[in-house]
C-alpha cells in the first residue's frame, strides 16, 4: 500500500519538480559544471583548455583546432574547436530525485535532499564529462585516441553509456533506497524482503 | 545488503560491456531493435494505415516524418538494470527466471508506448517531443523498473506468507 503511494506520489509530484528545475535554469546545473572543470583540468589538461556555463550550456574548448579540414593541435591550427554540451541531459536526475524523496515524506527530508544533491552534482560531473569524451571522439577522431591517458574508444562508449544513458535515472533512486532507511516505507519493504528471502 | 549491491554492481557492468559488444549488437541488439519497430508499426497501424516500419526507423508515408530507435531507445539498458536487480535477489532459479521474462516484457511494453508517443509527439510539437524523448520517457521507464521490481519483491513474500517474521 505504501510503495503504491510512494509511485501515485511520485507521479503527482514530477510535473512540480521538473517545472521548478526547468524554471530554475542553470541554477542545478552549475556546481556539475564547477566540478567537471576542475576534473578535466586535473585530468586533461592538454585536452580541454577550458570550461564554461553559458545559460543550460557547458562550453569547453578543446586543445584541438581545424586546418584545411583536418584536426590538429590548436596551437598549430591557430584556433580551437569548441564543445557545446546541453546539461540538461544528466541534470534532470535532480528533478527524478526530488519527487522521489518528496513522495516518501522523510523526516530531515530537506537536509537529505541536500545530501542527495552533493552526490547527484558528481555523478553528473562524470556524465558531462563523459558526453565531452564522446563529442571528442566523434569530432576529433584519431588525435584525440592517441593523446596521453585516453581510454580506448569502447571503453568511451561504455562509459558514456553508463553515465549519460543510466546515471541519471538510476543515481537518484539508488540514493532514495538509501535515504529511505527508518522510514516506515523501508520497514513495509524490508519485510517483502525479508518474506522473500526467507525461502531461499 | 553488500553482497545485493556487490553482485547488482558486477552483473550490472557485465551486462553493459556485453551489450556494447559489436557481435552482441550485430546479432541481438539491432534486431530486437528492428523488432521493436515492428511491433510498434503493428500496434499502431490498425489507427493509422500510412506508418511504415524501415528497419529501425517508423515513418510516416504521408509526411515523411521518421524517428529512429538508438541505443537507449530500446529499453535494453532498463532491462539489464532490472535483470540485476532480480539476479542479484536471493530467490530460486526458477523464480528468477519467471521474473526476468515477466519484467522484460512488462518494461518493452512500456518501452513501445514510449516509441509511440515519440513518435506522434514529434509531428505534433519538437520542443514537447524532446523533452518527453530526453528527460520525462527516461524517468518513467525507470520508474517502470522499480514498479516491478517492487511486485517482484511482494509476489516473492506473498508465495511464503509462513516466513514472515513475528
Amino acid at each position: 500500500m505504501l510503495m503504491r503511494r510512494q509511485f501515485v506520489l511520485t507521479l503527482i509530484l514530477m510535473p512540480i519538480t521538473f517545472g521548478i528545475w526547468y524554471a530554475a535554469g542553470a541554477l542545478f546545473s552549475a556546481p556539475a559544471v564547477w566540478l567537471c572543470d576542475a576534473l578535466l583540468q586535473a585530468v586533461y589538461p592538454h585536452l580541454i583548455d577550458s570550461v564554461w556555463l553559458q545559460g543550460m550550456k557547458m562550453g569547453a574548448l578543446t586543445q584541438f583546432g581545424m586546418l584545411e579540414e583536418e584536426v590538429v593541435a590548436a596551437s598549430a591550427a591557430g584556433n580551437q574547436i569548441e564543445l557545446d554540451i546541453n546539461t540538461r541531459l544528466v541534470s534532470y536526475s535532480i528533478a527524478f530525485y526530488a519527487a522521489l524523496l518528496m513522495a516518501s515524506n522523510l523526516q530531515n527530508g530537506f537536509y537529505k535532499f541536500c545530501i542527495g544533491l552533493f552526490c547527484l552534482w558528481l555523478v553528473m560531473a562524470f556524465g558531462l564529462a563523459s558526453i565531452a569524451a564522446k563529442d571528442l571522439l566523434v569530432m576529433v577522431g584519431a588525435p584525440f585516441l592517441s593523446a596521453p591517458r585516453v581510454p580506448p574508444a569502447d571503453l568511451l562508449a561504455l562509459t558514456y553509456q553508463f553515465n549519460v544513458l543510466l546515471m541519471p535515472t538510476l543515481a537518484p533512486v539508488c540514493l532514495w533506497v538509501w535515504q529511505l532507511r527508518g522510514s516506515p516505507l523501508w520497514e513495509a519493504l524490508a519485510s517483502d524482503i525479508r518474506r522473500a528471502s526467507a525461502q531461499v | 545488503m553488500a553482497k545485493f549491491l556487490l553482485i547488482f554492481c558486477s552483473v550490472l557492468g557485465s551486462l553493459f560491456a556485453i551489450e556494447m559488444l559489436n557481435p552482441v549488437q550485430q546479432a541481438v541488439i539491432q534486431p530486437f531493435t528492428v523488432l521493436l519497430a515492428n511491433i510498434s508499426t503493428a500496434v499502431i497501424v490498425p489507427f493509422d494505415d500510412t506508418v511504415i516500419a524501415q528497419g529501425r526507423i517508423l515513418r510516416d508515408a504521408t509526411t515523411g516524418f521518421a524517428v529512429s530507435i538508438e541505443a537507449g531507445c530500446n529499453g535494453v539498458e532498463a532491462a539489464i538494470v532490472l535483470i540485476a536487480g532480480i539476479v542479484a535477489f536471493p530467490a530460486s532459479v526458477q523464480h528468477k527466471v519467471i521474473a526476468i521474462l515477466a519484467g522484460f516484457v512488462f518494461v518493452q511494453a512500456l518501452n513501445i508506448v514510449r516509441i509511440i508517443s515519440l513518435f506522434y509527439l514529434g509531428q505534433w510539437n519538437y520542443t514537447v517531443f524532446e523533452w518527453f524523448h530526453l528527460y520525462l520517457w527516461p524517468v518513467l521507464i525507470m520508474l517502470d523498473v522499480l514498479v516491478v521490481f517492487a511486485i517482484y519483491l511482494q509476489w516473492l513474500g506473498k508465495r511464503h506468507p509462513e516466513a514472515q517474521p513475528t
